[in-house]
């Protein structure tokens, strides 16, 4: 078992071609920092002086973040962090 | 048709125990209004006018060009030949498929001046865009008038859904506060877009429309729909406790309507004899030119430095060179039409 960060398509290039990557962490906030720590260009994709970007939402098991503790959200092994964007296009 | 009950080709739907034929009698009393009419417009006119929707009004901007036939389900070769606008020849695909609805199509570019009017004698406002300045418009004008609406967005393989119903569920602005910036989430021309996923996402919009008008209120999905058709994901996020965002949502909760009112979105101005048009966006924070350099390299060639970037596109033999600024703010040489410049700009920059 692992926390594994689900990213998004059009983060995909800055997390080097990958639909998975496992992260260790505490918290959410911890989880993001081991992922930007790996992959460095998703630091300001995801983070715009220390605050997540507006657009990007942060689901752990499918509920949002916003409604739990934001980035103090308890994460355990067998955790899945989806990042969701809005999506555009249509 | 052969047939003496007009109820008779809705028969197979009228079974299904949610519709039967107090269901089908509310449909065929009900009004829509299709903001759009591209990959997930096209799948839903489809859906819609086949289950008997009594009145479907479609509202596009747009011609219909070859690269819309991949996914675009109700044109053909002869709408390109007649150079037909989209809503047209919708219209007169729809009318062959059921000529017992009414359907009117509209040939115009939806804004905060005309929304009202396209929207205000209808029951339910369906989302066919493209873009996310669109998006919040219809929002504001959903909370404001109190109609239910279904958002869905496509790009590559992947697409999104959510019902939004004042008063019961979050609305868009609860959910998604700001848009990725232009060039971050990537677009139909930038990315591609892979037919089934748009084709998928369209028709889980059909549903909800379906059971909103039926009655089946309570039916309606009350998650975020997210899937990927590629990467085999697909996902359904809770948004229900986001309702109003603890009495701080601008639209639903504080009910100020920004986009209706013009505190955001595109303004455009001809360039006099330069064959040009400016269009500026209202944004707060300043584009990234490597991030959007890279997605527009697919599509043509690109230069920037520190203050301007520059991307040239030969777009079915037509010339056009963007000229954009780290404000958001672009020239779109090429052209003196600002439809066709809002166009170019929803398509490439992303908005
Ligand atoms: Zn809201």
């Amino acid at each position: 078992m692992a926390i594994l960060v689900e990213i998004p398509p059009p983060l995909r290039e800055a997390a080097g071609g990958n639909v998975h990557i496992q992260v260790t962490g505490t918290t959410v906030g911890e989880a993001l920092t081991d992922l930007i720590r790996q992959h460095p260009a998703l630091g300001t994709k995801l983070f715009d002086n220390g605050q997540l970007r507006p657009y990007i939402n942060v689901f752990v098991n499918d509920e949002d973040i916003r409604y739990l503790e934001e980035l103090q959200t308890p994460i355990q092994d067998g955790t899945t962090i989806a990042l969701i964007p809005a999506v555009a296009g249509g | 048709m052969q047939t003496t009950d007009p109820l008779e080709r809705y028969s197979r739907q009228m079974r299904l125990p949610g519709i039967g034929k107090a269901g089908q009698e509310r449909l065929l009393a009900s009004r829509v209004t299709l903001c759009g009419c591209g990959a997930l417009g096209t799948v839903l006119a489809n859906a819609l006018v086949r289950a008997g929707v009594g009145f479907v009004r479609i509202v596009d901007r747009d011609f219909v060009e070859p690269s819309n036939l991949q996914r675009q389900v109700l044109f053909d070769e002869t709408d390109i030949a007649e150079n037909l606008p989209k809503a047209e020849a919708a219209a007169r695909k729809l009318r062959q498929i059921n000529s017992t609805v009414t359907i009117e199509p509209i040939v115009a570019d939806i804004n905060r001046s005309n929304i009202e009017d396209l929207c205000h004698d209808v029951d339910l406002i369906l989302d066919g865009s493209d873009n996310f300045e669109l998006r919040y418009l219809i929002n504001d004008l959903a909370i404001k008038l109190s109609k239910p609406w279904v958002y869905a967005g496509a790009v590559g393989s992947e697409g999104m859904s959510m019902t939004i119903v004042p008063g019961q569920t979050p609305c868009l602005r609860c959910v998604f506060e700001a848009a990725p910036a232009p060039g971050e989430a990537g677009t139909c021309e930038t990315a591609g877009v892979l037919g089934p996923a748009v084709g998928v996402i369209a028709n889980f919009q059909a549903a909800e429309a379906l059971k909103i008008l039926s009655g089946n209120l309570a039916a309606i999905n009350r998650d975020l729909l997210v899937l990927n058709l590629w990467d085999n994901i697909i996902r359904r996020v809770r948004i229900a406790p986001l309702a109003g965002r603890k009495g701080k949502c601008p639209c639903c909760a504080l009910r100020r309507f920004e986009w209706l009112e013009g505190e955001h979105g595109t303004q455009t101005t001809t360039l006099c004899g330069r064959n040009a048009v400016q269009v500026s966006h209202r944004r707060s924070s300043r584009l990234d030119f490597e991030t959007l350099a890279q997605s527009l390299r697919t599509s043509g060639s690109v230069t920037y430095n520190k203050f301007l970037l520059k991307f040239q596109l030969n777009e079915n033999g037509e010339f056009y060179e963007f000229t954009v600024f780290p404000d958001g703010r672009a020239i779109i040489k090429g052209t003196s039409e600002p439809d066709k410049a809002r166009i170019l700009y929803a398509r490439y920059v992303g908005y």
